[in-house]
């Protein structure tokens, strides 16, 4: 029994690396003395990438393995959670650079920053793979309880702090409203494994199914939550806005990856094989929030002042576009979602490094505070308009295509509407990420004053993110078949 | 023919060697790159002319000695398809003669010269792009990417209220476009996802009537769907009314050879794109709409020449003009006759050189005064007694107005005349209110050149110096192809007259 429990657990390595990394952090840590800097501890920073590095490498040469499942069919390792991992470990790995360059994070942070970062990650990998109500429900509570303490890192800061407060009330609360709904599938339906869960659900009949809904409903509060999907993201604004920028980069990347993973396998198991009243009720409902999530993001970033709490709200509409995938519940969603989630990534990342370092010099994020960057940092003022033509959906860049996959994927299944919708809020959005455009090409800056941030070696590294932001808008062929062979596994 | 095979990507291509080239060279050497921007646009010209040596007048539709097609995005069956019809060629014409020119006329950029000339041959090779593209993802892909260099144009070099002209020029057609995506994206799927579904030749010939779109509850027809959202997408560009608003906005605020690309080639887009995609694959959409559309035309006709007369502002009355001239080929169009639709493709070309010489002619003097005003705000004369003071100046004017006014013998007469009779009778309402629109065009124009060129020399206009040599230079080809193609319209007319007639036939099956 021990053995068949233990069977496969090579393929777990990524995960138990990462494990030992945030074990080992944490002991590293433990060596430096009070008066150290945190930004100069080599050896912690070193560790963490060594970790981030080689659990990076097992993931990628486990890309084309053969799905499995482990731990008695709790966890499921398929191509396709390996590739949401895949980009949660390069976010991280990103961000906690950002953390270790940042001025926004207290010295005598960085380190801490780091190890719950890799905290958050296993619990954001463990719910990619999570194959079970209680594995999900683990993975989400490892994400959300780390992610407290993120938000509050700026401790004397009263606005992280009450950012951290939200955090936990919301996260609490909505935890166990999806810890009710499970309870109740699980009294319905007997069974936590969704593995068997698939082949109790097409033999109930509608009155039960009609029971059921409800609960799904409830089931879909706690993973809304996490997505920051309409109506339930009411903390992302201020939370995001409230964290130091590191923690917010890092919140609208790895957080978001795993819940939507996380609700393509939901959505793709218990939804996605026959037509039931379920599966069309769960389509209308995510038709609903995917709608307005995009709606209300967008429409809430017009008015802001602040480039951070923009992104915010942005990135809360992007979390809707990719909703949109998961709706289609078929492979072509899931491709769409994962080569958004590939784009997103890259973009976020340098739409985030370039307004660190910007709210670095000049202790805000306002919008005025990019006035006439291209004047001073061509390059970097070059690569931020690129990434904000990209978030908007311009071709030839990545973002276009990421949005025309997602497009392809609803038109496939012929929801005219929504397809409608979806453009529409890209030109919404296209409004206000041509506000920064604007402010860099065409204003003057108030001062010749460069930005210290923009180093050669952090210019080199937003180049660099730029390039895929670029080339695969034009070059997409590869990712696409890359995307394409990532299938998710349902068992 | 292989040594024609690849001359399209040549022309394609070509711009954007002169961006890559501009990019080497250093900023401060300003010389440099306004010379070799020069040599890379006459280069793009002389090919074109190649292609138009080696174009057989003879064939209809896609000439297949310069068809290219590569895979591009396998999963999608998209394809780098390029190639070239009796419709596209005048407007590659149009797009390579008018891009040498506005070279000429940039010389005297002084801000940011290395990104000024730059973007100005990236939106070269992007508007040649959406004349040549015959897969539909890639056409999209041009017609989008055409966006960004317009917007830093108009947003870093353009007027006093230039910001707010950009934005709401690149959200205008934006918003167009996208609706246009949907069409693409809905074409794709309905077309069966095959190897063709991005195909616009392919998919062309109204294969699309019988299906039906679900939604809310009810079942819309396909074709006339998504006609009307490729026709919102096509007629901001074009601008037909009520979509014209951004359109005189941009003009005025951008500088000078911008405003020249911008009506002499972009709005040609609008109706390339209703020639090349909405009407060959909504043939029976397009019949049906052939009505709206053309009161439309006619609203766009009397409508901007009314707004036109209004003006104060000498370009925005030529902005105005643009809308009014315009809704001439939206008439034409919508005639749906052979006459009619070679008045149109006819009346882009043309409209193209003499909106052209308009602009460049205002810029020209806007050189030299700084102003714009016929009329200045507080009333007094902006401009007075021209005549006298710049007569090389006048007589350029005097050329370009007539032309854009219809004046027979030049060339705008023979596509207006075209038109008419190709519309008269289809739409015999129309086109008797229509001739009253060419009534007022005489009128605007007239007024204007009255009140700017004859009366009291105003004080200022005194020290006005006439046309230098390089303007003189830049005008010439201008003032030859609108007389030439007055009196001899014969060239043009017989590259377009096999791919319209093919158009024309599809078209009168439904």
């Amino acid at each position: 029994m021990a053995l068949s429990y233990l069977a496969n657990i090579s393929r777990y390595i990524p995960e138990l690396i990462l494990c030992f990394t945030m074990v080992g952090l944490i002991l590293i840590e433990a060596t430096y003395g009070d008066k150290e800097k945190g930004s100069s501890k080599g050896y912690l920073f070193g560790f963490a990438f060594i970790g981030l590095l080689s659990s990076l490498v097992y993931l990628v040469q486990a890309l084309p393995m053969a799905p499995v499942s482990l731990f008695t069919n709790a966890v499921v390792i398929d191509p396709f959670s390996t590739l949401a991992k895949i980009i949660m470990v390069l976010g991280t790995g990103f961000c906690i650079y950002l953390n270790k360059v940042s001025k926004d994070i207290y010295e005598d942070m960085k380190s801490e920053y780091t190890i719950i970062a890799v905290g958050v990650l296993i619990g954001g990998m463990l719910l990619a793979s999570a194959n079970n109500m209680l594995i999900l429900y683990i993975g989400i509570e490892t994400l959300s309880i780390l992610s407290y303490v993120l938000a509050s890192l700026k401790k004397h800061d009263s606005r992280s702090s009450e950012a951290g407060l939200k955090y936990v009330l919301y996260g609490g609360v909505s935890g166990g409203i999806m810890l009710f709904g499970m309870s109740h599938i699980f009294g319905m339906v007997g069974t936590i494994q969704f593995a068997e869960l698939i082949h109790v659900l097409p033999t109930l009949d509608n009155s039960k199914l009609l029971i059921l809904m409800p609960s799904f409903i409830l089931f879909f509060a706690g993973i809304g939550y996490k997505i920051s999907c309409v109506p339930f993201h009411m903390w992302t604004p201020d939370v995001y806005e409230g964290s130091p920028l590191p923690v917010t980069t890092f919140f609208s990347i790895v957080p978001k990856v795993a819940g939507i993973a996380a609700l393509v396998r939901v959505s793709m198991t218990f939804f996605g094989s026959d037509s039931s009243v379920l599966q069309m009720s769960w389509v209308a409902l995510l038709s609903v929030a995917a709608a307005l999530t995009m709606t209300v993001g967008n429409v809430s970033a017009i008015g802001q002042r602040s480039v951070k709490r923009m992104l915010a709200y942005s990135s809360i509409s992007h979390a809707g576009v990719m909703m949109l995938g998961v709706l289609v519940l078929s492979d072509i969603g899931v491709k769409a979602i994962l080569f958004y989630g590939i784009t997103y990534l890259f973009m976020t990342l340098v739409a985030f490094f370039v307004t660190s370092f910007v709210q670095d010099k000049y202790g805000n994020d306002h919008f005025e505070r990019f006035n006439g960057l291209m004047s001073k940092h061509p390059v970097m003022a070059i690569c931020m308009i690129v990434v904000m033509f990209s978030l908007a959906g311009l071709p030839p860049l990545s973002g276009f295509v990421a949005k025309f996959n997602i497009l392809s994927a609803i038109l496939s299944k012929k929801y005219y509407v929504l397809a409608i919708i979806t453009v529409l809020n890209s030109v919404v959005s296209l409004y206000y990420y041509m506000k920064i455009v604007r402010l860099m090409v065409f204003k003057e800056s108030e001062s010749s004053e460069g930005i210290a941030g923009f180093s050669f070696t952090n210019q080199v590294i937003i180049s660099a993110l730029c390039i895929p932001v670029v080339v695969l808008g034009i070059f997409w062929d590869k990712i696409i078949l890359l995307a394409d062979g990532a299938k998710i596994f349902i068992k | 023919m292989s040594g024609t095979s690849n001359l399209l990507s040549w022309i394609l291509w070509m711009p954007i060697i002169g961006v890559l080239g501009i990019l080497l060279i250093p900023s401060a050497k300003e010389k440099a790159i306004r010379v070799w921007s020069l040599i890379n646009t006459v280069i793009t010209l002389a090919l074109s002319l190649v292609l138009y040596m080696k174009f057989d007048t003879t064939v209809p539709g896609m000439q297949q000695a310069f068809l290219i097609k590569k895979s591009w995005i396998s999963q999608f069956n998209i394809f780098y398809h390029l190639g070239v019809d009796g419709i596209s060629l005048p407007m590659i014409l149009l797009t390579s003669l008018l891009f040498s020119i506005c070279i000429l006329s940039s010389w005297t950029i002084k801000k940011q010269v290395k990104a000024y000339f730059a973007l100005l041959l990236f939106l070269q090779s992007t508007v040649f792009g959406v004349f040549m593209a015959l897969d539909f993802f890639l056409f999209y892909v041009y017609w989008e990417v055409m966006l960004i260099p317009m917007f830093f144009l108009i947003g870093v070099w353009g007027g006093e209220n230039r910001e707010y002209a950009a934005v709401k020029f690149f959200l205008y057609t934006f918003f167009g476009s996208v609706l246009m995506l949907v069409g693409m994206v809905a074409l794709y799927f309905v077309s069966g996802q095959g190897v063709d579904s991005f195909n616009i030749l392919a998919l062309s010939g109204g294969k699309f009537s019988n299906e039906v779109v679900n939604m809310f509850g009810y079942a819309f027809p396909f074709a006339k769907l998504f006609f009307v959202a490729l026709f919102i997408g096509f007629a901001i560009k074009v601008p037909v009314f009520p979509f014209h608003t951004w359109l005189p906005h941009a003009h005025v605020q951008a500088p000078t050879a911008i405003s020249v690309i911008l009506a002499g080639v972009l709005l040609k887009m609008g109706t390339y794109g209703f020639l090349r995609i909405a009407f060959p694959i909504f043939p029976e959409a397009s019949v049906y709409f052939s009505d709206a559309i053309a009161w439309l035309g006619l609203v766009n006709v009397i409508y901007g020449a009314f707004c036109a007369m209004a003006q104060t502002d000498v370009k925005k009355l030529v902005a105005y003009s643009s809308v009014s001239h315009m809704g001439f080929v939206m008439l034409g169009l919508a005639a749906m006759t052979v006459q009619g639709m070679n008045g149109a493709v006819l009346q882009m070309f043309n409209h193209g050189t003499s909106t052209a010489m308009m602009f460049l002619l205002i810029g020209i003097l806007y050189e030299r005064s700084h102003h714009r005003w016929i009329v200045r705000p507080d009333g007094t004369k902006g401009f007075g007694g021209l005549y006298t003071q710049l007569p090389k100046y006048s007589i350029v004017f005097i050329i370009a107005m007539f032309a854009s006014m219809g004046l027979p013998g030049l060339s705008g007469f023979i596509s207006e005349a075209l038109i008419f009779l190709g519309i008269y009778e289809r739409f015999t309402t129309i086109t008797v209110i229509g001739v009253i629109g060419l009534l007022i065009g005489a009128a605007y124009l007239l007024w204007m050149f009255k009140r700017m060129f004859f009366g009291d020399v105003v004080e200022e206009c005194k020290e006005y110096t006439d046309m230098n040599a390089r303007e003189i230079f830049y005008m010439i080809p201008l003032c030859v192809a609108v007389i030439f193609f007055g009196i001899f319209p014969a060239p043009i007319l017989n590259i377009m007259k096999a791919s319209v007639g093919q158009l024309v036939s599809l078209l009168a099956k439904y």
